[in-house]
């Protein structure tokens, strides 16, 4: 067992964390008060491969193994959490189902506008009555001889203002019968884009509700095999969440490198407040809990790699990721104190931005729902 | 006190004359009155060596400025400023004269034919020295910045000789010019045989750098990547407005896109004099605060009391960087008499 | 391509974008430059190696160069390096490239590396190979065998021509370096044996060489830069700060911008 980092993935960090703080991180700030999407830098990252980050190289993506993956995503997220989220939702349940599951000429006729980022793609299962609970969703497919018809609304859709590419999870109209998964272009009649919705935190990514109104797709739209979409949603789900663990830690990462660097700045009673043994205690216990993460992150990844089953590993990772996130930017805010209330600096936007990953791709008490399972029904 | 010593030339510091932009860049002159201090303690003469056609008023200028002797050659063939040829004569006569010292300005030019000199005269060089001093062993005490721009090196060249050193415009004072100063002219014949110019010169055109502004301003404003963000930095610029000062930056800045490759206040950029420094978040890397310790006046703001650029401040203010800069803007606006 | 990356030999330990094994701003300036004449036309079959002498974890810095767009690299590393001045650094870049790169083109540097910023290493290797040399590049144009630089030196625009084999230092900020693709980074670690690692015995160096012993500059002392100044340190709330600034020293402000600055 080896945990050094190799040089790749030491140099993938690296990489992607010169390009964010460079291109990103001047902006954020403004990116975040405006609640607006870069395009521009986005235009930017298309060609350096962020937007396929393990599509194989011959449909354009830089071909990167799930740690690799993870750590793009890391890096990301920890100068823009908005944009690290845009990033993963992106790769891992828009485009990684469409490689899983489509036909040969579904992931060529779809994968390489996504690969470089010409097209940006969403994944959408939440609805007003369905979260947590799949079983819920009320979007529909009606079959017709040349496809299909979508009617439906979906809600809190991440890249939801922005995408091009949209999988929709929809059940058979009439017996409420088996579930499936649709690419849909938002070139469609009858798709259109609701209000981008007034978030806490992830401010610059356009998180909306999708209007499917009598929506046309082709029959070569459907994802996978007849009935196979909860198998598709779960599965994204998986891989999305090794993607959100990592934006997660990459926030906590942020957030305890500012409250590090504060603590030893500020004085207080003459000396800088890092010699007390409260912070001390505060700074110890955040950089435990992100290695903690980090680690179960790195295993869920290798283990994601390694072909085998890795549900429960994101979903431990997902979960320990996203509770340090809270604690840690909690922390990173008591730390600077009335400073770190105030938009001046960021670690109020930390604070903010950490809260979501308890909450989507699937909840904390979901996460723990799936731990138990695996728990239960491993043979022992 | 008397030096004695039997080959009277081993004793000699020499000062190449780099005369190409004479107005602009004092240089040699600055190392010629360092050289004359130097030559206390050797007890040699002071040279300088002038290549070039037409360049008798840079001879007696040098005497002027503290030469005790100017090797000249004046030929056609050298007309032009040749890294190659310079450095090939440069190199005969050390080795026919063997002078103990070799200074040269850190001038672009003096940066490329001091190495290649070095080199053929198989000896050591010290880049950039912020002083020299000639040691109780009478060596050379060559003092540069070192370790990455945090400390400072003594540097000597114990066996090989000359000792040779760049000095950067701006680190000596040069003394006033005196018509009265004795000195010699001695002209040295060039060789037939010069080596085949491998470089050729397809044109060349005097044409100053734009923005010297900063290098004469009396009010510099100076920020390091203690403010925060490139938005954050460019506060600063409203600041040089009210106070009609001009704004330099720090080597990270620079690199970080916050300002453009001009405004570089360092060893590798601009060495300023102003009458007020304001520096702000700057932790003072050796490069950056060479470049400024001619201030006059130091105001230091950083959040860490214990930076280089604190330690060497009039008046360190410890405090963020942005909310002191917003600060000065709002008094000065108000203070303004209309 | 050649970049220089000198180690601390007082402590031991490096420059610290060195320690974070990234490539020094300057050398990568000068691989961009590389790369950018390697696209331009009738540059096919052009290899680029990016030469580097250093400790051995400078070889990630080699692997970042590959993900920049150089075909291999190759680290020279040794004890015996260690230490080594600019004369000696030159030596050993030299060495390498006489004996398992002989028909280089066009070697290519950066003027002033962030460690040192000595702007020596460049014209040295040029004497060492016997090359012609111009420094601080800020445009090239290669066409056949000669190649055409243009340049801004003291107050200078000057256009140079030289024959290939030659050297170029590049100007900071002439070759503004492009991001390395995600893609870039994946292939550095493709291909196997892209990094080759050298030592002194493999460019038969001296049994006898050592950097820091035969370098013919030596360091005596090393200390922090101090001053003699008044120091007064202010401190508290910016409004507080900056009232008391004016109080005691408006005047001198004043005086430099040359203005009137009512007391109250």
């Amino acid at each position: 067992m080896d945990f050094n980092p190799c040089y790749k993935h030491q140099l993938i960090r690296k990489t992607v964390r010169e390009f964010a703080e460079a291109q990103i991180k001047p902006h954020v700030a403004d990116l975040d008060k405006e609640g607006r999407f870069p395009e521009e830098i986005v235009r930017k990252m298309g060609p350096l491969n962020y937007f396929g980050l393990q599509v194989p190289k011959s449909l354009g993506g830089a071909g990167l193994d799930s740690i690799s993956y993870a750590i793009a995503i890391e890096e990301l997220s920890r100068v823009s959490a908005s944009l690290g989220l845009c990033v993963t939702v992106h790769n891992s349940v828009g485009i990684y189902p469409i490689m899983a599951f489509g036909t040969q000429a579904q992931i060529e006729r779809f994968v390489p506008d996504m690969a470089a980022g010409r097209h940006i793609g969403a994944f959408c299962l939440t609805e007003a009555n369905a979260g947590s609970d799949a079983g819920g969703v009320e979007t529909t497919a009606r079959k017709t001889d040349a496809g299909y018809v979508i009617n439906g609304t979906k809600i809190f859709v991440t890249n939801g203002g922005v995408c091009d590419i949209v999988l929709v999870f929809a059940v058979d109209e009439g017996d409420k019968g088996p579930a499936n998964v649709y690419i849909l272009e938002k070139t469609r009649p009858g798709f259109s884009v609701g209000e981008i919705e007034d978030l806490c935190g992830m401010r610059a990514n356009p998180v909306s509700s999708l209007f499917f109104e009598e929506c046309e797709i082709p029959e070569t739209n459907r994802l996978g095999k007849p009935g196979q979409g909860l198998k598709i949603g779960l599965t994204a789900l998986d891989t999305g969440r090794i993607g959100i663990a990592a934006q997660a830690l990459g926030i906590a990462q942020a957030a305890f490198e500012d409250a590090l660097s504060y603590a030893k700045e500020r004085q207080q009673f003459n000396t800088p407040i890092a010699r007390f043994q409260t912070i001390q205690n505060y700074l110890a216990d955040m950089a435990t809990s992100i290695d903690a993460s980090r680690l179960l992150l790195y295993r869920a990844a290798a283990a994601k790699d390694g072909g085998g089953p890795f549900s429960a590993e994101a979903s431990m990772a997902k979960l320990h990721c996203a509770a340090t996130a809270r604690t840690v930017t909690d922390l990173a805010v008591q730390i600077h104190g009335g400073y770190g209330y105030s938009k001046e600096y960021d670690v109020e936007r930390y604070f903010r931005d950490a809260k979501v990953t308890q909450i989507y791709e699937g909840t904390s008490e979901i996460q723990k729902m799936v731990i138990a399972r695996h728990l239960l029904t491993r043979p022992s | 006190m008397e030096k004695q010593n039997t080959q009277e030339t081993l004793r000699d510091i020499w000062v190449l004359g780099d005369y190409r932009n004479y107005f602009q860049s004092r240089v040699t002159l600055q190392i010629l009155a360092r050289a004359r201090a130097l030559a206390k303690g050797t007890g040699g003469r002071v040279c300088a060596l002038v290549f070039g056609h037409g360049v008798d008023e840079y001879a007696r200028e040098y005497i002027a400025h503290g030469a005790d002797l100017v090797y000249v050659m004046d030929d056609p063939r050298l007309a032009d400023y040749s890294v190659q040829t310079y450095s090939h004569l440069l190199t005969c006569l050390a080795a026919d004269h063997q002078p103990e010292i070799l200074l040269i300005g850190a001038t672009r030019f003096g940066q490329e034919i001091a190495p290649r000199t070095a080199k053929a005269l198989k000896t050591g060089l010290t880049a950039d020295c912020i002083d020299l001093e000639i040691d109780d062993k009478d060596r050379l005490v060559q003092i540069a910045p070192s370790f990455g721009g945090n400390l400072i090196a003594k540097i000597i060249t114990p066996a090989a000789r000359p000792q040779m050193a760049t000095v950067r415009p701006g680190t000596f004072q040069e003394r006033p010019h005196d018509d009265l100063a004795k000195g010699q002219i001695i002209r040295l014949e060039v060789p037939e045989d010069l080596p085949e110019e491998r470089v050729r010169c397809i044109r060349s055109a005097y044409k100053p750098a734009k923005a010297q502004g900063i290098e004469k301003a009396d009010i510099v404003i100076t920020g390091g990547r203690g403010m925060g963000s490139k938005r954050k930095f460019k506060k600063l610029f409203d600041l040089a407005r009210v106070m009609n000062a001009e704004v330099g930056a720090t080597r990270p800045v620079v690199y970080a896109d916050w300002i453009s490759h001009d405004a570089l206040v360092g060893q590798a950029g601009k060495h300023i004099r102003p009458k007020v420094l304001f520096s702000f978040g700057i932790s003072g890397a050796i490069q950056h605060t060479a470049a400024v310790t001619d201030a006059d006046f130091i105001v230091a703001v950083n959040k860490n009391p214990n930076a280089t650029m604190m330690k060497m401040a009039d008046v360190a203010i410890v405090a963020d960087a942005n909310q002191v800069c917003s600060g000065i803007i709002r008094a000065i606006k108000e203070k303004i008499r209309d | 391509m050649v970049s220089e990356l000198p180690w601390n030999s007082k402590t031991g330990t490096l420059k610290r974008e060195l320690a974070e094994g990234m490539m020094d701003p300057s050398s990568r300036q000068a691989l961009e430059a590389a790369v950018r004449l390697a696209g331009s036309a009738g540059s096919d079959g052009v290899t680029i190696t990016a030469l580097s002498m250093g400790p051995p974890m400078a070889e990630e810095v080699l692997y970042q160069a590959l993900s920049l767009g150089a075909d291999r690299g190759v680290l020279l590393t040794d004890r015996r390096m260690a230490g080594a001045d600019t004369y000696l650094t030159s030596f050993v870049l030299a060495a390498y490239i006489r004996k398992y790169a002989p028909d280089t083109d066009l070697v290519l540097c950066g003027s002033q590396t962030s460690d040192s910023e000595t702007a020596q290493v460049g014209p040295q290797l040029a004497c060492e190979l016997d090359i012609p040399a111009i420094g601080w590049a800020s445009d090239i144009r290669l066409s056949g065998r000669t190649v055409t630089v243009c340049r801004h030196v003291d107050d200078f625009m000057e256009t140079l021509e030289m024959d290939l084999p030659g050297l170029i230092t590049v100007d900071q900020g002439a070759f503004s370096p492009a991001y390395a693709t995600l893609g870039g980074v994946q292939e550095a670690f493709d291909t196997t044996d892209a990094v080759r690692i050298l030592d002194a015995a493999a460019l038969g160096l001296d049994d006898g060489f050592n950097a820091l012993k035969d370098s013919p500059t030596r360091i005596i002392d090393v200390y922090s830069p101090t001053t003699e100044k008044e120091n007064r340190i202010l401190k508290g709330a910016a409004k507080t700060v900056v009232d008391q600034l004016f109080k005691d020293y408006g005047k001198v402000i004043s005086s430099a911008m040359g203005k009137d600055l009512k007391t109250k």
